[in-house]
């Protein structure tokens, strides 16, 4: 593992210039991206600016046709997800994407358990693994899963399970966290639960977030990218964004999608 | 528990047959756990899995006949051997998709028993006889009376049985059961699913190997038939009527397997298509097989 | 060690011939798999059936070209009638249901062919008009063999403009590219599905017809015939037309190259193939889908 820029000072999490096409679709046209430390960004866009394509371009599920992504300074633009993972960057998915007939302790613990890559222990049983266990209720304190513990994951309801989506992200300690619509499908109440949830998450998380309630986007985000068409109309803070008058007419002004 | 209680009634009461008939179902049965291994823990459905039953059997007849190794050290080498076979086959397919899977696993059945078949060394289509049986003077037995080879067979079944269970417990087996339910999210999280796939892939195809040298050690005879695909696809049906993901349950298969594949075949010259008809009644209508109709009984949800 | 010419020409003939085959059993297989990502491994038995009931039709009706006419038609039929009854209900599963129910049927399959036709090895004779030889460089090659390169190479002009210029081939073509997309476009994939399974029934009786002549026909013949076209459809590539073509042409001239000139390492031939193929191209030297 090259040590290059390892723990250096500059940007967690960058993309750079990523283009992506599909046939004559061009999904994405040259965006890039920079985090720092600790940051806590949000893309927004129209359905089908390329919100997804991109989060799937920085987390390795889709190569790009050119462009590079680092994580904290190391060329990642190569590596998998699994990789990516383990140098510390992850996502939660904007379909459900869980461990099907596991209960919501043993999704998290296993998710610990990969995190830690104990995966390589055949010799003890994995009940026994209390750390990992502990750590597992942790998370499912903070996501404010802890009364369903044991229940199976395909039997909560759509707003818990969204829950245990970003918890599972969570339960292998990211540097950098990505939200993809974390509160798609869900009710007024969900989505204020949800707000809590990211407005808890640790200072020095690096935070990116696919929303489209703009009332939690400007809630928590320091910064904010807009997307249309694959490429970056505008990126600033909340106020830059709110003031842009590209923004105001492609996106602001348009009516709830 | 039950099981063991059956087979020790079984040796104590049976005849020579029926020995016979328990060394045969305690070999199958360790076949039957390594491919439920891969099938149901690790969720790759190979139809070439008599390739690695047959390399163990073959190494040892080669290591014992052309080496003059002692059978007893031929053994564990053998399933060392397949193993280092599987790891370079398991490199290049773990990656692929189900149905792919099963084409190329089917593939490289078939290659071995083309090999083997035709290799001049090995007997071909005839194949060799004349392995020697591992010594067990010193503990009082004979390998070539059924009624010791019936107890080292059902010990060694039992030895697989109480590994396996122990690996499915530890966290390696959690996470080979969480890239199985949801590989792509196991991936997004950090694990080399391929890595794990490989694992279970080579540990599956040593137990299958064991499997082999003990047959070999039981009939003192390796033949190309070991290999052949319907051997596979016997060990599949069995894996799947006695019911996927369980351990007891590739047990259970291998054990009606091989009594039905006895009786049906003295009745009947057509017993395959019996089994072909009553595997399609099990693919369809119990797919959890019998050890799922049957925990459906005794408890609430099958013990997966 | 060089073969003359002659013997050359034989031989190219010959794999050729296996080729053109292997291509007409494996094409049918290839689109239903990037289809439907659905193996029939029961694709063998049709074959066999084909090349029976050939048998069975010659018998009755004297005439080679009737056999090859209808004997297609009952395969194709039987493969719908599996289809309707036992694959449809397994629709909403995975496909690894099906395809082990496919599985079982290999082995009903069998079993039927022995209780209707017993255990024995038959032939055909090849139809009056093709039975004599036509000399090829001075060397006598069977016609009949050349009438069956011909009629592979019909039918994959035949299936090339199907797929090329007509409704139903431009819907398999989408089908094969993006599953989903296309149904949710409206087009009625199923149907599109059942259609191709048929026509790929169809083409495997064909095959069974065809070849019967050449070689021989025996309960069993359809597990020997399905790992080589199987590796032919790992070789060329799932889902299209032209992987099929390539595969066929590649791996019949694999065997048949390699019982000449390695006899001891013949059938390991095509394996080595798929394994390089595996090695170097995992999804196949020409997929319908090009993956990342």
């Amino acid at each position: 593992m090259r040590s290059h820029g390892w723990r250096g000072g500059g940007p967690m999490f960058r993309a750079e210039g990523l283009y992506k096409s599909f046939g004559a679709l061009e999904v994405a046209r040259g965006i890039s991206l920079t985090l720092p430390r600790g940051a806590r960004h949000a893309i927004v866009g129209p359905n089908g600016s390329g919100k997804t394509t991109l989060f799937n371009l920085l987390s390795g599920e889709l190569a790009p046709d050119a462009g590079r992504v680092f994580i904290d300074g190391r060329d990642v633009t190569s590596m998998p997800p699994d990789a990516r993972a383990r140098a510390g960057l992850t996502r939660s998915f904007q379909k459900n994407n869980l461990f099907p007939e596991l209960t919501v302790l043993q999704s998290l613990a296993v998710s610990v358990a990969i995190g830690d890559g104990a995966g390589a222990v055949f010799w003890r049983p994995f009940v026994r693994s209390a750390d990992i266990f502990r750590r597992a209720t942790a998370i499912a304190d903070r996501i404010r899963l802890t009364s369903h513990l044991e229940t199976v994951v395909d039997t909560l309801p759509y707003g818990t399970q969204r829950q245990l989506e970003i918890g599972l992200a969570l339960a292998i300690e990211p540097k950098i966290l990505l939200l993809d619509e974390p509160t798609a499908g869900m009710s007024a109440d969900e989505t204020a639960e949800m707000a809590k949830l990211i407005a808890a998450l640790p200072e020095d998380l690096t935070l990116l977030v696919i929303e489209h309630d703009m009332e939690i986007v400007f809630d928590f985000a320091r910064r904010i990218t807009v997307l249309d068409y694959g490429s970056v109309l505008a990126e600033g803070t909340p106020a830059e964004i709110r003031a842009s008058p590209e923004v105001r007419r492609r996106y602001l002004g348009e009516t709830a999608p | 528990m039950v099981l063991l209680a059956a087979a020790i009634g079984t040796w104590w009461f049976a005849g020579y047959a029926g020995q016979d008939r328990l060394g045969e179902i305690a070999i199958a049965a360790i076949f039957a756990m390594s491919l439920d291994l891969m099938v149901g823990y690790g969720g790759m459905v190979s139809l070439g899995h008599a390739l690695f039953f047959g390399l163990g059997a073959y190494a040892l007849a080669g290591l014992t006949l052309f080496l003059k190794w002692p059978p007893g050290l031929a053994l564990p080498a053998s399933v060392l051997l397949t193993g280092l076979v599987a790891f370079a086959i398991g490199r290049l397919i773990v990656h692929l998709g189900g149905v792919f899977f099963i084409m190329v696993t089917l593939a490289f059945g078939q290659m071995g028993w083309a090999w083997f078949a035709r290799d001049r060394l090995f007997g071909g289509i005839a194949g060799l006889s004349g392995i020697p049986q591992i010594d067990l003077s010193l503990l009082g037995g004979d390998l070539a009376n059924p009624a010791d080879f019936a107890i080292v067979a059902v010990t060694a079944a039992t030895m697989v049985y109480l590994a396996l269970a122990r690996l499915i417990e530890s966290p390696f087996g959690a996470v080979v059961s969480a890239l199985h339910r949801n590989a792509g999210r196991a991936r997004a999280l950090g694990c080399p699913v391929q890595s794990y796939k490989l694992a279970v892939f080579t540990i599956a195809a040593m137990l299958a190997s064991l499997a082999g040298t003990l047959q070999a050690q039981r009939t003192g005879f390796v033949s190309p038939d070991l290999l052949v695909w319907t051997s596979s696809g016997e060990l599949l049906i069995m894996v799947i009527i006695g019911g996927i993901g369980s351990l007891l349950g590739p047990i259970a298969g291998a054990a009606l397997w091989t009594l039905l594949h006895h009786y049906l075949s003295a009745v009947t010259p057509y017993w395959m298509l019996i089994m072909g008809a009553f595997f399609i009644a099990i693919v369809l209508f119990a797919a959890e097989g019998l050890y799922g109709a049957l925990a459906r009984l005794a408890w609430r949800r099958p013990h997966v | 060690m060089l073969p003359d010419p002659a013997s050359l020409v034989i031989q190219l003939l010959n794999g050729l011939q296996y080729g053109m085959l292997l291509f007409l059993l494996s094409v049918g297989l290839s689109v239903v798999l990037g289809l439907m990502n659905f193996i029939n491994l029961a694709h063998g038995t049709l074959y066999m059936l084909g090349a029976f009931l050939g048998l069975s039709l010659v018998g009755v009706t004297g005439s080679f070209w009737i056999a090859l006419a209808c004997a297609p038609l009952l395969a194709a039929a039987i493969g719908a009638l599996f289809y309707g009854v036992l694959l449809r209900h397994l629709q909403g599963e995975s496909a690894m249901k099906q395809v082990l129910v496919t599985f079982g049927l290999i082995f009903i399959g069998i079993d039927t062919v022995r209780m209707i036709w017993g255990d024995y090895e038959e032939a055909i004779a090849a139809p009056a008009l093709l039975a004599d030889s036509i000399r090829i460089w001075g060397q006598p090659y069977p016609a009949y063999r050349l009438f069956v390169i011909a009629l592979g190479l019909v039918v994959a002009l035949l299936l090339w403009l199907g797929l090329e210029r007509t409704r139903l081939g431009a819907v398999v073509r989408a089908g094969v590219d993006d599953r989903v997309m296309a149904a949710s476009l409206g087009i009625n994939i199923d149907a599109a599905f059942f259609g191709v399974f048929c026509l790929g029934c169809w083409l495997a009786g064909l095959a069974g017809v065809a070849v019967a002549p050449v070689l021989q026909i025996y309960p069993g013949m359809d597990v020997a015939i399905l790992i080589p076209t199987l590796i032919v459809v790992v070789v060329g590539g799932p889902g299209s037309l032209r992987g099929a073509l390539l595969g066929s042409l590649l791996i019949g001239m694999a065997e048949t190259f390699g019982a000449v000139l390695l006899p001891d390492f013949a059938s390991f031939m095509i394996y080595a193939v798929m394994v390089l193929v595996l090695l170097l191209r995992p999804g196949g030297l020409l997929p319908a889908r090009q993956t990342a």
